[in-house]
């Protein structure tokens, strides 16, 4: 399938890229467009404006998306928390690993087109999501 | 970047919300529902999700790319905004430095609160006024006066 959200990812679309391709689409392609009216056809919108897979009512897309396709592992909400402090910088969670991932994220973004930015921040999430699961079933960051 | 806007009067709940949402983000209110932020993918962004919040409790927003008709004008709106962190960074400073006389543990609170904020008004500073060093001397010479536990 086709997903496409706006050029110049940042960490909410990159966590929700990295989501779609782990745990919803496998063939996932994405398609990187400046405005929602360049979004193709067959394109699954995210994070943009005026789209169902986007912000709505405080959530961050990363939320809204976990919420939407009824992903209720306890870890990617551990890890909604860190994206949606990173995005959001609202102080509705304690995420104090948010400002390092939010810096990551914008110098990734002035170094590497999108696509690459996709494909690094992929092994990125996969480090925190395993780094999340231990913590979570050991009840204390991992060592 | 501006963003112009209308909110129903009733229910005040999203008024006040949308408000303190803008004031986080550094806006600098033009007239009533007209509020504007520098230019940059980060603040365009975040005025596009703040006009869809407007629009989902019923009112109307539209975000503009616009450009000041004289550099001078621009200028003083620099320093509007400027001025208007100036004044948080001085409470930060001024804060720092009535905390020099609590006791070890409560300084060492202190500190870590006012570094937090700290962070949270550089989210909101696009022309950074010359009260930013102060305040971060001012906590850092704080800092300096924790023992380490």
């Amino acid at each position: 399938m086709r997903w496409a959200t706006r050029a110049g990812v940042h960490v909410d679309r990159a966590a929700c890229a990295w989501l779609v391709r782990r745990f919803v689409d496998a063939d996932a392609d994405f398609v990187f467009v400046d405005d929602p009216d360049e979004v193709p056809a067959d394109a699954t919108p995210f994070d943009m404006r005026g789209v169902e897979l986007s912000h709505h009512d405080d959530h961050c897309t990363f939320e809204t998306m976990l919420s939407r396709f009824g992903l209720d592992d306890p870890v990617l909400w551990d890890l909604a928390r860190i994206v949606h402090e990173a995005d959001l910088a609202d102080d509705r969670f304690d995420a104090p690993e948010a400002a390092g991932l939010d810096v990551i994220c914008r110098g990734l973004s002035m170094v590497l087109a999108d696509a690459q930015v996709l494909a690094v921040t992929g092994s990125m999430f996969d480090g925190l999501y395993e780094h999340r699961r231990r913590a979570l079933l050991l009840g204390r960051d991992p060592a | 970047m501006l963003l112009a806007y209308r909110l129903p009067r009733e229910p005040s709940a999203p008024r006040v919300t949308v408000w303190r949402k803008l004031r986080r983000l550094g806006v600098t209110q033009l007239v009533d529902g007209l509020v504007a932020l520098p230019a940059d993918a980060r603040t365009r962004e975040q005025l596009e999700w703040l006009a869809d919040e407007v629009v989902d409790a019923d009112g109307e927003a539209t975000v503009w790319l616009g450009r000041l008709g004289s550099a001078a004008q621009e200028r003083a709106l620099a320093r509007r905004m400027a001025d208007a962190v100036a004044v948080d960074y001085a409470a930060v400073a001024s804060d720092a430095e009535a905390a020099a006389s609590e006791p070890d543990v409560a300084r060492r609170r202190t500190v870590a609160r006012l570094r937090r904020e700290l962070q949270r008004i550089g989210r909101r500073d696009f022309f950074p006024p010359p009260e930013r060093d102060g305040a971060h001397t001012a906590v850092e010479r704080l800092a300096a006066t924790v023992s380490v536990p």
